[in-house]
């Protein structure tokens, strides 16, 4: 049996915890065992430890990333900054020897260390490699029956891609959330601003009508290309914007229109047979039938 | 900064020494920039309008203008998207360059509030994100109360906030570190 250290970061247990109820339902629904990482903190964000130094950055990471190597496993994250911030800092602990012999004087004063061994999983990348579209496609039990997506990949999920364990073929064309979903019975076609940023993250915090401005760019081009039943989000930042980002666009009148949005952790647990009030319990836009037409496909 | 951005540039101002400093705080390739352009093309902060972006940033860092750079706050809306490091041609990594200027930033209490509001966070609970209200939402997805995070384990917190004591944190943070 695969095992793999659940890695929850901030937004995922505080802000969508329905995101961590779905990646624990579809890890047990595709036997994979969940070692909880007791003590874990935060990745740490991009604009604390990171912004301060690289010692810094590296030092914070690698806290969590020793209790997954004590306990012999990779990490799972359905957050794109956790997956971005841990994956660098482990790139920059191998190509500066300096770095990690002061980050493991500094873990001693804790009895901890870290040699480097821990690989940090997203939930695409996971889902996609480490089960496979055929396991995925035999054990679904609900059938996305055709339901039309647009996909949001994030920025973090996808570069730099020198630093992940794993990438797409061509990281400004990505295709495997497209593929999860068509494995699973739904359609998920390209569009032309599929890679564009969302606006969440630092932009929001530093300058939120310029953040919401830009996601309305990009919501408003899904709209007019797709047309989709849902948006489906490989990352929980760019969810929050895509979901409560856009109800309050919905609430400054800016748009007229509303396209639920999962994360692909919560879709595939939908489709895995999860407890739907569970799975979607923090969704503010409705999920306007996405839920009938998945349910009602079989 | 003026409006219409920062458009002119006062080589009087240049100082060497800020260059060396950036170099030392992580943006150890900046002297390779051959100012392309490309970066540019694939930044959300200039995609959403914030006039100092990338490019621009990169060049000011070249010329050591401390002071337009300190002043400005664009570094910190920028994303870390890492677009930048991707495509850069001679692999300066970009988004080095703003982080160095954050922490060089940060050094002379030049960064937004909420910077140490998120280390606060991180300091204490062990979660730079740290909203009210999560033991509701995480019952209504059928979870414990707490997650079983540095949150949940006071001893291993403990810990935790030791390691970030014994960095640079120590030095600049506004608040108690006990």
């Amino acid at each position: 049996m695969e095992k793999i250290g659940l890695f929850l970061g901030c937004n995922i247990p505080f802000n969508r915890p329905d995101i961590e109820y779905s990646i624990r339902f579809f890890l047990n629904e595709l036997g994979v065992e969940i070692v909880e990482m007791e003590g874990a903190a935060c990745c740490p964000a991009y604009g604390t430890m990171p912004s301060l130094g690289l010692l810094e950055w590296a030092t914070a990471s690698a806290w969590n990333l020793s209790i997954a190597e004590e306990k012999g496993v990779d990490m799972l994250t359905g957050c794109g900054s956790c997956y971005g911030v841990q994956n660098e800092a482990n790139y920059y602990i191998h190509k500066h020897p300096e770095i990690k012999e002061k980050v493991n004087e500094i873990l001693g004063k804790v009895g901890r260390k870290y040699d480097g061994t821990v690989k940090v999983w997203n939930v695409i990348n996971f889902l996609y490699e480490k089960i496979g579209i055929d396991k995925l496609k035999q054990k679904i039990k609900y059938n996305l029956n055709g339901l039309k997506c647009g996909v949001q990949t994030g920025c973090h999920n996808l570069w730099p891609s020198k630093a992940f364990p794993s990438s797409e073929e061509n990281t400004f064309f990505p295709t495997r959330m497209r593929q999860l979903i068509e494995a699973m019975g739904g359609v998920a076609p390209h569009y032309s601003t599929i890679t564009d940023c969302c606006g969440m993250g630092a932009l929001r915090s530093n300058a939120p009508e310029k953040s919401l401005a830009l996601f309305k760019k990009k919501l408003d081009i899904i709209k007019e290309e797709l047309n989709p039943d849902l948006n489906v989000i490989g990352c929980s930042s760019c969810l929050l914007q895509f979901d409560a980002g856009q109800s309050l666009l919905i609430e400054q009148k800016k748009i007229d229109y509303k396209i639920p949005a999962l994360h692909l952790a919560q879709l595939t647990a939908i489709a895995l047979g999860a407890e739907v009030d569970k799975a979607t319990a923090l969704a503010s836009i409705p999920l306007n039938g996405v839920i009938t037409k998945i349910k009602g496909g079989n | 900064m003026e409006e219409g951005g920062v458009n002119v540039i006062d080589l009087t101002q240049a100082d060497e020494s800020f260059v060396k400093e950036l170099e030392a705080l992580g943006a150890d390739e900046l002297r390779e920039c051959i100012q392309c352009g490309k970066c540019g093309a694939t930044c959300p902060m200039a995609l959403a309008g914030l006039e100092f972006f990338i490019k621009r940033l990169v060049h000011a860092a070249n010329l050591g203008l401390r002071e337009v750079l300190l002043d400005d706050s664009s570094v910190w809306g920028c994303q870390s998207c890492n677009r930048c490091v991707e495509i850069c041609p001679m692999d300066i990594k970009p988004y080095e360059v703003i982080q160095a200027i954050r922490r060089a930033a940060v050094k002379v209490e030049s960064c937004p509030a909420n910077t140490y509001e998120g280390l606060r966070n991180l300091y204490r609970f062990g979660h730079a994100v740290f909203p009210k209200g999560f033991e509701e939402r995480r019952k209504k997805a059928g979870l414990p109360e707490k997650p079983p995070t540095a949150l949940s384990f006071e001893d291993l917190r403990k810990k935790y906030q030791e390691i970030l004591r014994n960095t640079i944190l120590e030095e600049i943070a506004p608040f108690p570190l006990d």
